[in-house]
Protein backbone atom coordinates (compact mmCIF):
# COMPACT_ATOMS: atom_id res chain seq x y z
CA UNK A 1 0.00 0.00 0.00
CA UNK A 2 0.96 3.67 -0.81
CA UNK A 3 0.32 6.57 1.82
CA UNK A 4 1.25 9.83 1.51
CA UNK A 5 0.80 11.38 4.73
CA UNK A 6 0.82 15.47 4.29
CA UNK A 7 3.47 15.73 1.44
CA UNK A 8 5.02 18.94 1.19
CA UNK A 9 7.47 19.04 -2.02
CA UNK A 10 9.13 22.43 -3.64
CA UNK A 11 12.02 22.79 -6.40
CA UNK A 12 13.78 26.04 -5.09
CA UNK A 13 11.14 28.65 -5.00
CA UNK A 14 8.36 27.08 -6.67
CA UNK A 15 5.95 24.83 -4.49
CA UNK A 16 5.19 21.81 -6.41
CA UNK A 17 3.55 19.45 -3.87
CA UNK A 18 1.36 21.48 -0.87
CA UNK A 19 0.21 18.46 2.01
CA UNK A 20 -0.85 16.30 -0.59
CA UNK A 21 -2.70 13.15 1.61
CA UNK A 22 -3.63 9.89 0.32
CA UNK A 23 -3.61 6.31 -0.15
CA UNK A 24 -3.82 3.53 -2.86
CA UNK A 25 -3.53 -0.37 -2.51
CA UNK A 26 -1.03 -1.99 -4.80
CA UNK A 27 -4.17 -4.12 -6.91
CA UNK A 28 -6.02 -0.82 -7.42
CA UNK A 29 -6.32 1.00 -10.73
CA UNK A 30 -5.35 4.64 -9.82
CA UNK A 31 -4.97 7.20 -12.51
CA UNK A 32 -3.34 10.91 -11.60
CA UNK A 33 -4.84 13.67 -13.01
CA UNK A 34 -4.15 16.93 -13.20
CA UNK A 35 -2.12 19.93 -16.09
CA UNK A 36 1.41 19.39 -16.85
CA UNK A 37 3.53 20.63 -14.54
CA UNK A 38 1.26 20.19 -11.75
CA UNK A 39 3.15 18.20 -9.81
CA UNK A 40 1.89 14.37 -11.14
CA UNK A 41 5.10 13.32 -11.76
CA UNK A 42 6.74 14.09 -8.97
CA UNK A 43 4.53 11.95 -6.86
CA UNK A 44 5.70 9.07 -8.88
CA UNK A 45 8.87 10.04 -7.67
CA UNK A 46 8.68 10.68 -4.50
CA UNK A 47 6.87 6.49 -4.84
CA UNK A 48 10.42 5.43 -5.67
CA UNK A 49 12.27 7.95 -3.08
CA UNK A 50 14.18 9.21 -6.25
CA UNK A 51 13.59 12.56 -4.55
CA UNK A 52 12.84 13.73 -0.45
CA UNK A 53 10.19 15.36 0.46
CA UNK A 54 10.48 18.88 2.25
CA UNK A 55 8.05 17.91 4.75
CA UNK A 56 5.27 15.21 5.30
CA UNK A 57 5.56 10.81 5.16
CA UNK A 58 5.46 8.71 2.31
CA UNK A 59 4.83 4.70 3.42
CA UNK A 60 5.07 2.11 0.94
CA UNK A 61 3.90 -1.22 2.77
CA UNK A 62 3.93 0.01 5.60
CA UNK A 63 7.88 1.14 5.87
CA UNK A 64 8.05 5.06 5.84
CA UNK A 65 10.71 5.47 3.16
CA UNK A 66 11.04 9.44 3.77
CA UNK A 67 14.40 8.87 5.83
CA UNK A 68 15.84 5.77 3.72
CA UNK A 69 18.97 5.83 2.42
CA UNK A 70 19.97 4.50 -1.29
CA UNK A 71 20.61 0.74 -0.43
CA UNK A 72 17.46 0.63 1.77
CA UNK A 73 15.12 2.03 -0.90
CA UNK A 74 16.07 -0.66 -3.37
CA UNK A 75 13.68 -3.58 -1.83
CA UNK A 76 11.27 -0.37 -1.87
CA UNK A 77 11.27 0.15 -5.21
CA UNK A 78 11.78 -3.68 -6.62
CA UNK A 79 8.07 -3.52 -5.53
CA UNK A 80 6.99 -1.21 -8.58
CA UNK A 81 7.63 -1.63 -12.55
CA UNK A 82 7.90 1.61 -13.86
CA UNK A 83 7.38 3.02 -17.09
CA UNK A 84 8.62 6.36 -17.65
CA UNK A 85 7.45 9.38 -19.92
CA UNK A 86 8.67 8.43 -23.71
CA UNK A 87 10.52 5.17 -22.39
CA UNK A 88 14.15 6.43 -20.84
CA UNK A 89 15.37 3.79 -22.60
CA UNK A 90 19.37 3.81 -22.97
CA UNK A 91 20.27 5.24 -26.52
CA UNK A 92 23.41 3.98 -27.15
CA UNK A 93 22.33 0.31 -26.59
CA UNK A 94 19.78 -1.50 -29.42
CA UNK A 95 16.22 -2.57 -28.29
CA UNK A 96 17.72 -5.90 -27.23
CA UNK A 97 20.11 -4.73 -25.02
CA UNK A 98 18.08 -2.66 -23.26
CA UNK A 99 15.08 -4.97 -22.85
CA UNK A 100 18.23 -7.30 -21.78
CA UNK A 101 20.38 -4.61 -19.28
CA UNK A 102 18.80 -5.47 -16.09
CA UNK A 103 18.82 -9.13 -16.43
CA UNK A 104 22.21 -8.84 -16.78
CA UNK A 105 22.78 -6.43 -14.28
CA UNK A 106 20.44 -7.86 -11.70
CA UNK A 107 19.76 -11.41 -12.03
CA UNK A 108 23.09 -12.63 -13.40
CA UNK A 109 21.77 -15.04 -15.75
CA UNK A 110 23.02 -16.80 -18.87
CA UNK A 111 22.92 -14.78 -21.42
CA UNK A 112 21.00 -17.62 -23.94
CA UNK A 113 18.27 -17.29 -21.40
CA UNK A 114 18.42 -13.54 -21.02
CA UNK A 115 18.07 -12.98 -25.08
CA UNK A 116 15.39 -16.27 -25.06
CA UNK A 117 13.31 -13.90 -22.44
CA UNK A 118 14.13 -11.29 -24.44
CA UNK A 119 12.06 -12.26 -27.47
CA UNK A 120 9.63 -13.65 -25.63
CA UNK A 121 8.83 -10.09 -23.41
CA UNK A 122 8.93 -8.20 -27.15
CA UNK A 123 6.44 -10.51 -28.42
CA UNK A 124 4.55 -9.82 -25.41
CA UNK A 125 4.44 -6.39 -26.28
CA UNK A 126 4.04 -7.04 -29.51
CA UNK A 127 7.65 -5.71 -31.26
CA UNK A 128 9.03 -8.63 -31.89
CA UNK A 129 11.37 -8.26 -34.65
CA UNK A 130 12.89 -5.12 -33.73
CA UNK A 131 15.39 -6.34 -31.73
CA UNK A 132 18.40 -5.17 -33.83
CA UNK A 133 17.04 -1.43 -34.03
CA UNK A 134 18.27 1.45 -32.25
CA UNK A 135 16.47 3.12 -29.96
CA UNK A 136 16.25 6.58 -32.10
CA UNK A 137 14.45 4.07 -35.48
CA UNK A 138 11.66 3.37 -33.05
CA UNK A 139 8.68 5.23 -33.34
CA UNK A 140 6.87 6.53 -30.04
CA UNK A 141 4.48 3.70 -29.46
CA UNK A 142 7.12 1.35 -29.76
CA UNK A 143 9.34 2.99 -27.64
CA UNK A 144 6.70 2.89 -25.02
CA UNK A 145 6.07 -0.76 -25.52
CA UNK A 146 10.13 -1.54 -25.31
CA UNK A 147 10.25 0.45 -22.67
CA UNK A 148 7.49 -1.72 -21.08
CA UNK A 149 8.87 -4.88 -22.22
CA UNK A 150 12.22 -3.66 -19.81
CA UNK A 151 10.19 -2.88 -16.88
CA UNK A 152 8.69 -6.69 -17.15
CA UNK A 153 12.19 -8.26 -17.39
CA UNK A 154 13.62 -8.33 -14.06
CA UNK A 155 9.93 -10.57 -12.67
CA UNK A 156 7.02 -9.87 -11.32
CA UNK A 157 6.10 -6.64 -9.24
CA UNK A 158 3.48 -5.34 -7.04
CA UNK A 159 2.33 -2.46 -8.96
CA UNK A 160 3.41 -1.13 -12.73
CA UNK A 161 3.33 3.14 -12.58
CA UNK A 162 3.13 5.08 -16.18
CA UNK A 163 3.94 8.33 -16.56
CA UNK A 164 1.96 9.56 -19.29
CA UNK A 165 2.28 6.46 -21.32
CA UNK A 166 0.42 8.13 -23.93
CA UNK A 167 1.96 11.23 -24.49
CA UNK A 168 2.82 12.37 -28.16
CA UNK A 169 0.96 9.25 -29.36
CA UNK A 170 -1.49 9.25 -32.16
CA UNK A 171 -4.97 7.71 -31.60
CA UNK A 172 -4.14 3.91 -32.68
CA UNK A 173 -0.95 3.74 -31.19
CA UNK A 174 -2.34 5.28 -27.49
CA UNK A 175 -5.32 2.32 -28.18
CA UNK A 176 -2.63 -0.12 -28.85
CA UNK A 177 -0.91 1.28 -25.72
CA UNK A 178 -3.98 1.42 -23.25
CA UNK A 179 -4.39 -1.82 -24.37
CA UNK A 180 -1.42 -3.23 -23.50
CA UNK A 181 -1.37 -1.87 -19.85
CA UNK A 182 -4.61 -3.83 -19.45
CA UNK A 183 -3.86 -6.58 -20.27
CA UNK A 184 -0.61 -6.80 -18.56
CA UNK A 185 -2.66 -5.67 -15.57
CA UNK A 186 -5.10 -8.35 -15.72
CA UNK A 187 -2.51 -11.28 -16.93
CA UNK A 188 -0.05 -10.12 -13.86
CA UNK A 189 -3.05 -9.62 -11.58
CA UNK A 190 -1.99 -6.52 -10.54
CA UNK A 191 -2.93 -2.67 -10.16
CA UNK A 192 -1.07 0.37 -11.46
CA UNK A 193 -0.78 3.74 -11.51
CA UNK A 194 -1.23 6.03 -14.30
CA UNK A 195 0.14 9.38 -14.81
CA UNK A 196 -1.75 11.43 -17.30
CA UNK A 197 -3.71 15.09 -18.76
CA UNK A 198 -5.38 12.79 -21.34
CA UNK A 199 -8.32 11.59 -19.03
CA UNK A 200 -9.67 9.71 -21.60
CA UNK A 201 -7.12 7.38 -21.19
CA UNK A 202 -7.59 7.15 -17.61
CA UNK A 203 -11.33 6.81 -17.93
CA UNK A 204 -10.65 3.62 -20.00
CA UNK A 205 -8.07 2.27 -17.69
CA UNK A 206 -8.62 3.23 -13.73
CA UNK A 207 -11.30 3.13 -11.49
CA UNK A 208 -10.25 5.48 -9.14
CA UNK A 209 -9.41 9.01 -9.92
CA UNK A 210 -7.34 11.45 -7.95
CA UNK A 211 -6.96 14.72 -9.52
CA UNK A 212 -3.94 17.45 -8.56
CA UNK A 213 -4.19 20.95 -8.95
CA UNK A 214 -0.89 23.46 -8.39
CA UNK A 215 0.33 21.20 -5.89
CA UNK A 216 -3.02 20.37 -4.01
CA UNK A 217 -4.74 17.19 -4.29
CA UNK A 218 -8.87 18.04 -5.14
CA UNK A 219 -10.30 15.23 -6.08
CA UNK A 220 -10.21 11.71 -5.38
CA UNK A 221 -13.25 9.39 -6.57
CA UNK A 222 -14.51 6.71 -8.75
CA UNK A 223 -15.92 7.27 -12.42
CA UNK A 224 -19.12 8.15 -11.07
CA UNK A 225 -17.98 11.15 -8.57
CA UNK A 226 -15.69 11.95 -11.48
CA UNK A 227 -18.17 12.93 -13.70
CA UNK A 228 -20.87 14.26 -10.92
CA UNK A 229 -18.25 16.76 -9.56
CA UNK A 230 -19.17 20.09 -9.02
CA UNK A 231 -15.21 21.03 -8.88
CA UNK A 232 -14.42 23.54 -11.58
CA UNK A 233 -10.77 23.05 -12.20
CA UNK A 234 -11.79 18.78 -12.42
CA UNK A 235 -15.15 19.66 -14.46
CA UNK A 236 -12.81 21.76 -17.19
CA UNK A 237 -10.29 19.03 -16.75
CA UNK A 238 -13.07 16.20 -18.08
CA UNK A 239 -14.96 18.18 -20.79
CA UNK A 240 -12.42 16.30 -23.45
CA UNK A 241 -14.40 13.21 -21.78
CA UNK A 242 -17.99 13.96 -22.15
CA UNK A 243 -16.83 15.02 -26.29
CA UNK A 244 -15.53 11.52 -26.54
CA UNK A 245 -18.23 9.63 -25.15
CA UNK A 246 -20.66 11.85 -27.15
CA UNK B 1 31.39 15.21 -3.05
CA UNK B 2 31.41 13.11 -6.54
CA UNK B 3 35.36 13.46 -6.03
CA UNK B 4 35.25 11.61 -3.32
CA UNK B 5 32.78 8.89 -3.43
CA UNK B 6 33.90 8.12 -7.35
CA UNK B 7 37.56 7.33 -5.19
CA UNK B 8 35.61 5.52 -2.33
CA UNK B 9 33.57 3.45 -4.74
CA UNK B 10 36.40 2.82 -7.08
CA UNK B 11 37.21 -0.91 -6.50
CA UNK B 12 33.69 -1.75 -4.70
CA UNK B 13 32.16 -4.63 -7.03
CA UNK B 14 30.61 -4.46 -9.87
CA UNK B 15 33.28 -3.26 -11.78
CA UNK B 16 32.12 -2.52 -14.79
CA UNK B 17 34.92 -3.02 -17.07
CA UNK B 18 33.11 -3.08 -20.58
CA UNK B 19 31.77 0.49 -19.39
CA UNK B 20 35.25 1.31 -18.88
CA UNK B 21 36.94 0.23 -22.28
CA UNK B 22 34.26 2.41 -24.14
CA UNK B 23 34.88 5.11 -22.03
CA UNK B 24 38.16 4.83 -22.72
CA UNK B 25 38.08 4.21 -26.57
CA UNK B 26 35.76 7.89 -26.53
CA UNK B 27 38.25 9.53 -24.38
CA UNK B 28 41.41 8.08 -25.76
CA UNK B 29 41.57 6.90 -29.09
CA UNK B 30 39.12 9.17 -30.57
CA UNK B 31 40.74 12.43 -29.27
CA UNK B 32 43.75 11.70 -30.83
CA UNK B 33 43.41 13.69 -34.02
CA UNK B 34 41.94 16.57 -32.64
CA UNK B 35 44.83 16.62 -29.72
CA UNK B 36 47.87 16.35 -32.45
CA UNK B 37 46.21 18.98 -34.51
CA UNK B 38 46.00 21.34 -31.85
CA UNK B 39 49.49 19.99 -30.10
CA UNK B 40 51.29 20.65 -34.02
CA UNK B 41 50.45 23.94 -34.17
CA UNK B 42 51.14 25.04 -31.01
CA UNK B 43 54.52 23.37 -31.54
CA UNK B 44 54.96 25.30 -34.53
CA UNK B 45 54.13 28.48 -32.98
CA UNK B 46 56.30 28.09 -29.87
CA UNK B 47 59.00 27.18 -31.90
CA UNK B 48 58.83 30.19 -34.25
CA UNK B 49 58.38 32.47 -31.50
CA UNK B 50 61.44 31.39 -29.72
CA UNK B 51 63.36 31.25 -32.92
CA UNK B 52 62.70 34.99 -33.49
CA UNK B 53 63.18 35.86 -29.66
CA UNK B 54 66.18 34.00 -29.37
CA UNK B 55 68.06 35.07 -32.74
CA UNK B 56 67.70 38.55 -31.40
CA UNK B 57 69.93 37.35 -28.33
CA UNK B 58 71.85 35.60 -30.43
CA UNK B 59 70.35 32.15 -28.94
CA UNK B 60 68.60 30.73 -31.58
CA UNK B 61 70.65 26.86 -30.80
CA UNK B 62 68.94 27.10 -27.76
CA UNK B 63 65.55 26.74 -29.12
CA UNK B 64 64.85 22.99 -28.88
CA UNK B 65 66.11 23.53 -25.18
CA UNK B 66 63.32 26.26 -24.36
CA UNK B 67 60.59 24.51 -26.46
CA UNK B 68 61.61 20.85 -24.90
CA UNK B 69 61.52 22.18 -21.51
CA UNK B 70 58.41 24.09 -22.01
CA UNK B 71 56.42 21.34 -24.02
CA UNK B 72 57.28 18.73 -21.64
CA UNK B 73 56.55 20.30 -18.12
CA UNK B 74 54.05 22.77 -18.96
CA UNK B 75 53.11 23.63 -22.47
CA UNK B 76 51.81 19.84 -23.13
CA UNK B 77 49.80 19.00 -20.12
CA UNK B 78 48.28 22.18 -20.49
CA UNK B 79 47.15 22.57 -24.36
CA UNK B 80 46.47 18.62 -24.24
CA UNK B 81 44.22 18.90 -20.86
CA UNK B 82 42.46 21.72 -22.53
CA UNK B 83 41.43 20.32 -25.67
CA UNK B 84 40.32 16.77 -23.49
CA UNK B 85 37.76 19.63 -21.54
CA UNK B 86 36.37 20.98 -24.72
CA UNK B 87 35.80 17.15 -26.80
CA UNK B 88 35.85 15.02 -23.40
CA UNK B 89 34.47 16.77 -20.74
CA UNK B 90 31.87 18.60 -22.40
CA UNK B 91 31.03 15.27 -24.12
CA UNK B 92 30.48 13.81 -20.76
CA UNK B 93 28.41 16.16 -19.14
CA UNK B 94 25.99 16.54 -22.42
CA UNK B 95 25.68 12.82 -22.16
CA UNK B 96 25.20 12.33 -18.10
CA UNK B 97 22.64 15.44 -18.74
CA UNK B 98 20.43 14.03 -21.37
CA UNK B 99 20.34 10.89 -19.39
CA UNK B 100 19.12 12.83 -16.43
CA UNK B 101 16.49 14.69 -18.52
CA UNK B 102 15.54 11.66 -20.27
CA UNK B 103 15.14 9.64 -16.90
CA UNK B 104 17.26 7.28 -17.69
CA UNK B 105 19.32 7.68 -14.66
CA UNK B 106 16.01 7.50 -12.24
CA UNK B 107 15.48 4.52 -14.30
CA UNK B 108 18.97 3.02 -13.04
CA UNK B 109 18.26 4.10 -9.81
CA UNK B 110 15.10 2.15 -9.54
CA UNK B 111 16.67 -0.58 -9.97
CA UNK B 112 19.23 -0.58 -7.76
CA UNK B 113 22.03 0.55 -9.74
CA UNK B 114 24.30 2.79 -8.57
CA UNK B 115 24.44 5.74 -11.08
CA UNK B 116 27.76 6.73 -9.62
CA UNK B 117 29.19 3.18 -10.33
CA UNK B 118 27.86 2.93 -13.65
CA UNK B 119 27.96 6.12 -15.04
CA UNK B 120 30.62 7.92 -13.42
CA UNK B 121 33.30 5.88 -12.24
CA UNK B 122 34.37 4.61 -16.12
CA UNK B 123 34.13 7.90 -17.20
CA UNK B 124 36.68 9.08 -14.23
CA UNK B 125 39.04 5.77 -14.34
CA UNK B 126 38.85 6.09 -18.67
CA UNK B 127 39.96 10.10 -18.05
CA UNK B 128 42.31 9.59 -15.30
CA UNK B 129 44.23 6.69 -17.57
CA UNK B 130 44.03 8.15 -21.21
CA UNK B 131 44.86 12.27 -20.47
CA UNK B 132 48.35 10.84 -19.42
CA UNK B 133 48.82 9.06 -22.45
CA UNK B 134 47.28 11.84 -24.73
CA UNK B 135 49.34 14.11 -22.95
CA UNK B 136 52.52 12.03 -24.22
CA UNK B 137 50.88 11.71 -27.55
CA UNK B 138 50.59 15.69 -27.59
CA UNK B 139 54.02 16.25 -26.13
CA UNK B 140 55.78 14.22 -28.90
CA UNK B 141 53.80 16.21 -31.49
CA UNK B 142 54.48 19.71 -30.28
CA UNK B 143 58.18 18.53 -30.37
CA UNK B 144 57.75 17.85 -34.01
CA UNK B 145 56.19 20.93 -35.04
CA UNK B 146 58.84 22.80 -33.21
CA UNK B 147 61.35 20.44 -35.35
CA UNK B 148 59.96 21.28 -38.54
CA UNK B 149 60.12 25.19 -37.73
CA UNK B 150 63.45 25.07 -36.30
CA UNK B 151 65.13 23.19 -39.12
CA UNK B 152 62.73 24.17 -42.25
CA UNK B 153 61.91 27.48 -41.15
CA UNK B 154 64.65 28.96 -39.08
CA UNK B 155 67.64 26.64 -40.68
CA UNK B 156 68.75 25.49 -37.28
CA UNK B 157 70.42 21.97 -37.40
CA UNK B 158 68.38 19.37 -36.34
CA UNK B 159 70.19 16.28 -34.75
CA UNK B 160 71.05 19.64 -32.44
CA UNK B 161 67.78 20.42 -31.96
CA UNK B 162 66.60 17.02 -30.83
CA UNK B 163 70.00 16.24 -28.69
CA UNK B 164 69.14 19.41 -26.54
CA UNK B 165 65.51 17.82 -26.13
CA UNK B 166 66.53 14.89 -24.82
CA UNK B 167 69.22 16.10 -22.49
CA UNK B 168 66.21 17.64 -21.32
CA UNK B 169 64.48 14.26 -20.51
CA UNK B 170 65.56 13.71 -16.91
CA UNK B 171 63.52 12.84 -14.38
CA UNK B 172 62.25 16.18 -13.08
CA UNK B 173 61.35 17.22 -16.23
CA UNK B 174 59.27 14.02 -17.24
CA UNK B 175 58.02 13.60 -13.92
CA UNK B 176 56.52 16.97 -13.41
CA UNK B 177 54.46 16.82 -16.99
CA UNK B 178 53.49 13.23 -17.00
CA UNK B 179 52.19 13.95 -12.78
CA UNK B 180 50.26 16.63 -14.41
CA UNK B 181 47.67 14.87 -16.38
CA UNK B 182 46.40 11.93 -13.99
CA UNK B 183 45.17 15.18 -11.59
CA UNK B 184 43.78 17.08 -14.27
CA UNK B 185 42.00 13.70 -15.79
CA UNK B 186 40.38 13.42 -12.14
CA UNK B 187 39.35 16.79 -12.43
CA UNK B 188 38.19 17.73 -15.37
CA UNK B 189 35.80 14.23 -15.16
CA UNK B 190 34.87 14.68 -12.06
CA UNK B 191 33.51 18.20 -12.55
CA UNK B 192 31.96 16.99 -16.29
CA UNK B 193 30.46 14.18 -14.38
CA UNK B 194 28.80 16.55 -11.45
CA UNK B 195 27.66 19.17 -13.88
CA UNK B 196 25.72 16.24 -15.79
CA UNK B 197 24.39 14.67 -13.08
CA UNK B 198 22.42 17.98 -11.56
CA UNK B 199 20.89 18.91 -14.88
CA UNK B 200 17.56 20.06 -14.68
CA UNK B 201 15.56 22.44 -16.88
CA UNK B 202 15.52 20.58 -20.21
CA UNK B 203 17.56 21.73 -23.39
CA UNK B 204 18.61 24.76 -21.81
CA UNK B 205 19.45 23.75 -18.72
CA UNK B 206 21.49 21.13 -20.51
CA UNK B 207 23.65 24.40 -22.18
CA UNK B 208 23.89 25.62 -18.95
CA UNK B 209 25.42 22.67 -17.51
CA UNK B 210 27.36 21.96 -20.51
CA UNK B 211 28.92 25.82 -19.97
CA UNK B 212 29.57 25.43 -16.30
CA UNK B 213 31.43 21.95 -16.62
CA UNK B 214 33.43 23.70 -19.34
CA UNK B 215 34.44 26.72 -17.87
CA UNK B 216 34.88 25.27 -14.29
CA UNK B 217 37.58 22.53 -15.63
CA UNK B 218 39.31 25.12 -17.43
CA UNK B 219 39.79 27.59 -14.80
CA UNK B 220 40.11 24.66 -12.11
CA UNK B 221 43.06 22.69 -14.28
CA UNK B 222 44.67 26.05 -14.89
CA UNK B 223 44.70 27.47 -11.19
CA UNK B 224 45.45 23.18 -10.50
CA UNK B 225 48.56 23.50 -12.69
CA UNK B 226 50.18 26.75 -11.37
CA UNK B 227 49.53 25.11 -7.85
CA UNK B 228 51.23 21.67 -8.88
CA UNK B 229 53.89 23.74 -10.77
CA UNK B 230 54.42 25.30 -7.47
CA UNK B 231 54.83 22.05 -5.71
CA UNK B 232 56.50 20.43 -8.48
CA UNK B 233 59.56 22.79 -8.53
CA UNK B 234 60.15 23.24 -5.21
CA UNK B 235 59.47 19.40 -4.29
CA UNK B 236 62.10 18.17 -7.43
CA UNK B 237 64.62 20.54 -5.78
CA UNK B 238 64.23 23.79 -8.19
CA UNK B 239 65.22 27.34 -7.04
CA UNK B 240 62.93 30.45 -8.49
Amino acid sequence: MIVFDNVWFSYGEREVLKGVSFSAKFDERVALLGESGGGKTTILKLILGLIKPDRGRIFIDGVDITELSEEELIPIRRKFSIVFQEGALFDSLPVKENVAFFMRELLKIPDDEIYSRVSELLRLVGVQGSEELMPEQLSGGMHRRVAIARALSVGKTKMFLYDEPTAGLDPINSQRIISLIEDLANREKIGFMIITHVVYVAWQLCNRFIFVEDGNLVFDGNKDELISTEIPAVKDFIKELFFKVQ
Amino acid sequence: MLCINSIFKLFKRPLYIDDVIEQMEYAGSSSVFIISLVCLFVGMALSLQLSAELGRLGLKMYTGKVVGIAVIREIGPLVTALVFIGRVGAGQTAEIGSMILGHQIDTLRVYGIDPVKKVVIPRVIASVLMLPCLTIIGDLICLFGGYYIAVFVSNQSGSFYWSSIIRELDFQNVFSGVIKPFIFGYLISCISCFYGLTTHGGAKGLRTSTTKAVVTSIVVVIAMDFILTRILLYALGFSV
